[in-house]
C-alpha cells in the first residue's frame, strides 16, 4: 500500500487532519511502525519506537487515564472500558481479565493484523489493564484455527519472557470457530470449562462471572488503544477521534473494494467517502454495511457523507460495531446479500433459546423467499411481527443483530423492495453474494 | 417495609423449554410467544397476591427458568429470596 493520504477536509476544527493508511505507513498510530513482514513487530523494535510501556504508572493513575479518556470496546458492543473495569473492582473476589483475539466476526481482520505485526502493543495493554483491576494472570482467547495469531502471540511471548518484564502470567485458551463463541459469557464459559457457549445472567459480567468471579472480557484492539493512551497522554490520543468516538479507529473493509479484506487505521474524524476513497473506491456505492454482518445497510449515498463517528452513525440508526464497512457495488441485489447473510447468521445461532433457535431459521426463509421474488405484501407485515417477536427475546445480543440487520435493508433497499413487489426479481439478484461467509458447519 | 420492595419477574431465555406452567399460574405479568416460550410482559409484581403468584410460577417451573428478586428502594438486590410457601402460610 502507498503512502497514507492526507486528506484537507476537516471533520470539525477539533480534530487532527485525517489520516488514513495500512500497517507502517506514515500517520498512522495503532500500525505506525516497521512495515508488514512475515513476523511481527519485535520487542526491541517495539520499546525502541514507543519507549517502555509506563510502569511507573500506578494502578490508580492508570485508572485515571482510562476515564479521562472515554475509550469504549472496539469489539461491537462499544461498552466504555472505564465502567467495565471499575465495575470490577467493586465486585467481590479477584477478577479476571480476557482479551478476546478470536474476531468471530468472519469478514473482520483487524484484530488479527495487530495481532500479526503489533503483537507487543496489544499484549503491553493487557497487562496495564490486568494492573488496573489487580489480577495476576491474563486470558487471551482465540479460534483454534488461528494459527497465524497463535504463533505470533507466542512468539511475543516467548521475547517479554526472555526480558524478563514484569508482565503478569499469560494463559493461552482456545475456542471453537463459531460466531457466537466470540461473545463474552461464551469465553467466560469456555474458560471454566464448559462449552463456549453464550449465558444468560442477570449481573454484568464485570460485576461477577460464569465463576462467581468478576470477569473483564476486551476486544485486543481495545487493550492495543490502552497502551497507545498511556504512552501518548488523553488529550493527544483523544484527538485522533472525535468527541464521542475519542482515538484512533481501526476498519476493515470488504465486499467490492478489492480481492480480500483491507485494514486501515483512521486517525482523525473521516466520512465513509473518505475512506473508501482511499482505497481506490471513487464515487458513493450502491449501498454500504456498516459495523458487521449483523450491522446495519446504509444507502451508499447516505454512507458516503456520514462520518465514522458513533453519534453520527447513532443519527442515520447505525453503530461502528467492529468496524467493518462493507461495501455494497450499484447493480448487487441487497435482498439478496442480506438473504445470504442472514441464512449465515441463522446457522450460526447456538440453539439455546428458543425464539433465535426457531425465529432465526423463519425468518431466513422470509427473506429468501423475498430474495427470490416470491414475495407478497403480506409477507413483509409477517416478517415485520416475526422480528419483533424475536428481538430482545434471546439470552445474547445473536438474534437481535439480525433482526436489526432486516430492519435496516428494508430501509436502505426500499427501492429493490418494491421492484421485487413489481417484477418479481431484480437481475442483480443472479449475481454470486459479495460478501464471504464461511461455509455451514454441521449441527453437533 | 413491604411496600418498598420491588418485586421483578424474569426468565432465563436458554433454560425455558416451553412448558407453560408460568402462564397459568403468574398468566398478569407472563404470556406465551407464537413458539410457546414464556416471555414476560410485566416485570414487576405490583400487590401481594401477584407476588405469591409469581413466586409460585418460579417454584413450579420445572427447568428453573423464572426467576423472581427483590430489589429494596434502592435498587440493591436482596439476597434471602423468601420461598412461596411460607408467603402462602404468612396470610
Amino acid at each position: 500500500m502507498t503512502d497514507s493520504c492526507v486528506l484537507a477536509e476537516r471533520g470539525s476544527d477539533w480534530s487532527v487532519d485525517v489520516q488514513i493508511g495500512g500497517v507502517g505507513d506514515n500517520g498512522t498510530w495503532l500500525l505506525a511502525g516497521p512495515p508488514p513482514k512475515g513476523t511481527g513487530e519485535t520487542l526491541v523494535e517495539h520499546l525502541k519506537r514507543l519507549g517502555p510501556s509506563d510502569r511507573w504508572l500506578s494502578p490508580s493513575a492508570l485508572r485515571a487515564v482510562v476515564r479521562d479518556s472515554g475509550l469504549r470496546g472496539r469489539g461491537g458492543g462499544g461498552f466504555p472500558l472505564a465502567r467495565k473495569l471499575e465495575t470490577a473492582l467493586l465486585a467481590p473476589g479477584e477478577p479476571i481479565l480476557i482479551v478476546n483475539a478470536s474476531e468471530s466476526e468472519p469478514a473482520s481482520r483487524k484484530d488479527a493484523t495487530l495481532c500479526l505485526h503489533r503483537p507487543h502493543l496489544v499484549l503491553d495493554g493487557a497487562a496495564m489493564a490486568a494492573a488496573i483491576i489487580g489480577s495476576t494472570e491474563v486470558v487471551i482467547y482465540m479460534h483454534q484455527g488461528s494459527t497465524d495469531v497463535y504463533g505470533a502471540l507466542q512468539r511475543a511471548l516467548a521475547e517479554r519472557q526472555a526480558a524478563q518484564l514484569a508482565d503478569p502470567v499469560w494463559r493461552m485458551l482456545m475456542g471453537p470457530g463459531r460466531y457466537v463463541a466470540g461473545e463474552a459469557s461464551a469465553i467466560a464459559n469456555r474458560l471454566e470449562g464448559g462449552e463456549a457457549l453464550p449465558s444468560f445472567s442477570p449481573h454484568p459480567m464485570a460485576f461477577r462471572g460464569p465463576s462467581g468471579r468478576p470477569t473483564v472480557v476486551n476486544n485486543c484492539e481495545t487493550v492495543a488503544q490502552l497502551a497507545l493512551l498511556v504512552r501518548m497522554g488523553t488529550v493527544a490520543w483523544r484527538n485522533g477521534g472525535t468527541p464521542s468516538s475519542p482515538g484512533p479507529q481501526l476498519l476493515t473493509l470488504v465486499g467490492a473494494v478489492a480481492d480480500s479484506e483491507i485494514v486501515v487505521e483512521v486517525v482523525g474524524s473521516a466520512t465513509v467517502g473518505q475512506v473508501l476513497g482511499h482505497v481506490g473506491v471513487c464515487a458513493p456505492p450502491g449501498a454500504v454495511l456498516v459495523g458487521g454482518y449483523a450491522g446495519t445497510w446504509l444507502k451508499g449515498g447516505l454512507a458516503w457523507c456520514t462520518p465514522l463517528d458513533r453519534a453520527a452513525l447513532e443519527r442515520v440508526g447505525a453503530s461502528p460495531g467492529c468496524g467493518l464497512v462493507g461495501v455494497l457495488p450499484h447493480g448487487a441485489c441487497g435482498l439478496s446479500e442480506t438473504a445470504h447473510l442472514v441464512s449465515y447468521l441463522a446457522g450460526e445461532s447456538a440453539g439455546q433459546c428458543g425464539p433465535c433457535a426457531h425465529g432465526l431459521p423463519a425468518l431466513a426463509r422470509h427473506m429468501e423467499a423475498i430474495a427470490r421474488g416470491s414475495y407478497r405484501q403480506r409477507s413483509q407485515v409477517r416478517l415485520r411481527s416475526l422480528g419483533d417477536a424475536i428481538f430482545g427475546a434471546g439470552a445474547c445480543a445473536h438474534p437481535d443483530g439480525v433482526v436489526r440487520l432486516i430492519r435496516s435493508a428494508f430501509e436502505a433497499f426500499d427501492e429493490d423492495v418494491q421492484h421485487h413487489l413489481d417484477h418479481r426479481r431484480c437481475p442483480g439478484s443472479k449475481n454470486p453474494p459479495t460478501f464471504f461467509v464461511p461455509k455451514p458447519r454441521r449441527r453437533s | 417495609m413491604k411496600s418498598e420492595m420491588i418485586v421483578l419477574v424474569r426468565i432465563n431465555p436458554i433454560r425455558c423449554r416451553g412448558h407453560a406452567i408460568c402462564v397459568l399460574l403468574f398468566s398478569e405479568g407472563i404470556e406465551l410467544d407464537r413458539w410457546g416460550y414464556g416471555r414476560v410482559t410485566e416485570a414487576t409484581a405490583k400487590d401481594r397476591r401477584s407476588i405469591r403468584r409469581a413466586y409460585r410460577a418460579a417454584a413450579a417451573c420445572p427447568n428453573g427458568a423464572v426467576e423472581v428478586v427483590q430489589l429494596d428502594s434502592t435498587g440493591a438486590q436482596q439476597p434471602p429470596l423468601k420461598p412461596p410457601l411460607r408467603i402462602v402460610h404468612e396470610q
